[in-house]
């Protein structure tokens, strides 16, 4: 886009630095929560597995007792504890120009662009966890094989709301 | 949009207003259709068979088919169709009814096919192509009515859609499938068409091991049923039948032939099996141009009849081989927003052919081929990465058998240098060029494929770079394109970060392709 390329390199451990630097806003702080959450959800099943089977197993065959169990529940913290929240500053987006770009990732980072004409339908959803801190994710439909859906986490419920407004404004019924 | 809920018979246009069903055949395809799934039944039967009550079986298998049969007839009976002035209503479901409305306006395309049963019953599958990038399962499809009613019925939508084009219309009065050749249509101009010989060319071309494996499967399979005890895969057999007439001494002198006898039959069922699908596939392969659509009709068992609407094209991808390149010939299909029957995602339009051929057949799309001089841009060599990894592994996989004592680890080792050779190598042949109005995308060694696509049938662009990419200063471009390919999605990789992002602002800055 307009934006250069930084001419120094940006540090990945700068919380806004690669958004600012790619020309793209922030997802709402909030959203490392949701993640938080979300990750706890999914980990917590596994540790208690972990924990189980150490109980059930390693102890019955007489393998290291205690190793898995400790394992599992130090590697469940980190996760929870310190990816997503950095997970949640590698969102960024930009809405604007009749395109709404939305970027995602570090180690595998993807950068996408939708031109606004280019939209079928728009969806605002809210899941259980975002509706505890007010956020919303907004989905827009392409009709491409490849990025059919494009979804952006993280917003405030009611920019989540505005941008739809502004997106639909701008749908022309192209099929003729 | 259309209320889906609220289209009575009474608004829409006074003239063929009236419910319809479909075909009564339809009924004789239901039974057929019962056949293969009599096996369903078969455990049931089992279970009455170890119980000793033999003399029950054949009242089950009865009452099985007649419930079947009366359930296919419910549905049938409760299956209507309505085709109104600009809408097509679809009434379904025994239990549960479905009411569909599909204005006009939203087929993108209708197919009609024929299976082999319903060519010799009359009657012909109708599809409607409604365009959104979900499914297949939910197409509307009308199975099935008869042939001269479905042509009727495309002809009505396809007049309604180019409204000012009145000449659409084709009288259609015939029944025969190859009615576009009878009628006299100045409209209709043939741009592509297979002859046998061609057939027989392509055929040869279209080598298949794997029909080979299928028969050889086979083989294996009924070796105990076939009439005569051969095995042409067999060395053996061939020693068999030398020493039947008498040649055993000479065999003995002459091993080699043997040999020679089994690679002669592996040729020829290869190249065999290749003109027979071909053959089935394509007979009769014409390639039309109508007012709004190119048409293509093929088919030797199941005839397909689809139209492809130009409009609805949204890039070319022209596909040959190493050893066909040599000889110009080449394979063009077309991505549109419609599918092509229930398996290809992609039109195939030209089978095969030259290059002097394909570019008329571009140009009815206003899509041009770029030349000889232009410059092509190649990706950077680092893509071979992944299958290097993968080669890596492989190898150190094999290594580790190897070190544990198991010999065949050196086929792992041997597997990694072949991947690690054809990936370097391969890496080579991805190039790109940007044209004033598209891109186009190069890329395999094996099997060339050259992707001609328009600035303006892409949706969305995707600009990736990874660990790997970022620090050489590369990214990947994928472009979302409505309509999948076969041929997976169209990206450039690994090309300069800038000239990545200059690229994509062209592109998207392009207007919609309509």
């Amino acid at each position: 886009m307009t934006e250069t390329v930084a001419v120094h390199p940006v540090d990945p451990f700068d919380a806004h630095a690669l958004n600012a630097a790619e020309g793209l806003d922030s997802v709402d702080p909030a959203f490392s929560h949701v993640l938080r959450i979300t990750t706890l959800f999914n980990m917590l099943p596994i540790a208690i597995g972990a924990t189980v089977l150490d109980v059930m197993v390693v102890r019955e065959v007489g393998g290291p007792y205690g190793l898995l169990t400790v394992l599992a529940w130090l590697l469940g913290v980190i996760a929870v504890v310190t990816f997503p929240a950095r997970r949640a500053q590698r969102w960024g987006f930009k809405i604007g120009e009749g395109q709404l770009r939305v970027a995602r990732g570090w180690l595998f980072r993807t950068d996408t662009i939708v031109p606004f004409v280019r939209v079928q339908h728009i969806d605002v959803g809210q899941g259980p966890v975002e509706r505890w801190f007010g956020l919303s994710h907004l989905v827009v439909h392409t009709s491409g094989t490849h990025n059919s859906t494009v979804t952006l986490p993280g917003l405030h419920a009611d920019l989540a709301a505005a941008m739809r407004e502004t997106i639909r404004r701008h749908i022309q019924t192209d099929f003729a | 949009m259309t209320d889906g809920a609220a289209a009575l018979p009474s608004d829409t246009a006074p003239e063929s207003v009236e419910w319809q069903r479909l075909h009564p055949a339809t009924l004789a395809l239901a039974i057929v259709k019962l056949g293969p799934r009599t096996v369903n039944f078969l455990p049931a039967l089992a279970a009455i068979g170890i119980a000793g009550k033999w003399i029950y079986v054949l009242p089950a298998l009865g009452a099985f088919l007649l419930i079947s049969l009366v359930v296919a007839w419910f549905a049938w009976l409760r299956f209507r169709f309505l085709v109104g002035s600009d809408e097509i209503v679809i009434e379904s479901g025994v239990f549960s009814r479905q009411h569909r409305t599909i204005p006009f306006d939203r087929i993108q395309d209708v197919g009609i096919e024929q299976g082999l049963i319903a060519r010799a019953l009359g009657i012909a599958k109708v599809g409607f192509e409604t365009g959104a990038g979900g499914d297949k399962k939910d197409e509307a499809r009308l199975d099935a009515i008869g042939l001269d009613a479905a042509q009727a019925l495309r002809t009505t939508i396809r007049a309604h859609r180019g409204d000012t084009v009145p000449a659409a219309a084709t009288p259609t009065s015939g029944e025969d499938a190859d009615e576009a050749t009878a009628s006299p249509a100045t409209e209709d101009r043939l741009l592509f068409a297979m002859s046998p010989r061609r057939l027989l060319i392509a055929g040869l071309f279209n080598f298949s091991l794997a029909a080979l494996a299928v028969v050889g499967a086979g083989m294996q399979l009924f070796d105990n049923l076939l009439p005569f005890d051969f095995n042409i895969f067999n060395p053996v057999d061939w020693f068999d039948l030398a020493e039947r007439y008498g040649l055993e001494q000479w065999i003995v002198a002459h091993r080699w032939v043997a040999g020679v006898g089994a690679l002669l039959s592996l040729l020829f069922i290869g190249f065999a099996s290749g003109v027979l699908m071909m053959v089935l596939a394509n007979w009769g392969f014409r390639l039309t141009r109508e007012p709004r659509a190119l048409r293509r009709t093929r088919g030797l068992t199941t005839r397909t009849d689809v139209a492809l609407p130009v409009r609805r094209v949204q890039a070319a991808i022209l596909v040959t081989g190493w050893l066909r390149k040599r000889f110009d010939w080449h394979e063009l299909r077309l991505q549109s927003l419609a599918r092509d029957g229930e398996k290809e995602k992609d039109h195939q339009v030209v089978p095969f052919g030259h290059l002097s051929e394909i570019d008329p057949v571009l140009g009815e799309i206003a899509i041009r081929r770029p030349d000889a001089a232009q410059p092509w841009e190649h990706s950077h060599r680092v893509i071979a990465a992944g299958g290097l990894f993968g080669a890596l592994c492989a190898a150190a996989g094999g290594t580790i058998a190897m070190l544990l004592g198991q010999p065949l680890g050196g086929i792992g080792i041997a597997a990694g240098a072949l991947i690690a050779a054809v990936t370097l190598f391969s890496a080579r042949f991805h190039s790109w060029t940007d044209l004033p109005e598209m891109v186009a995308i190069r890329r395999g060694w094996l099997k060339p494929k050259t992707t001609l696509l328009p600035h303006a049938s892409v949706q969305s662009v995707d600009l990736k770079s990874d660990f790997i990419l970022r620090p050489l200063g590369l990214a990947t471009l994928v472009f979302g394109v409505p309509g999948g390919s076969a041929l997976g999605s169209h990206e450039i990789p690994a090309i300069p970060l800038a000239t990545a992002q200059a690229l994509r602002t062209r592109i998207l800055a392009a207007r919609s392709r309509a």
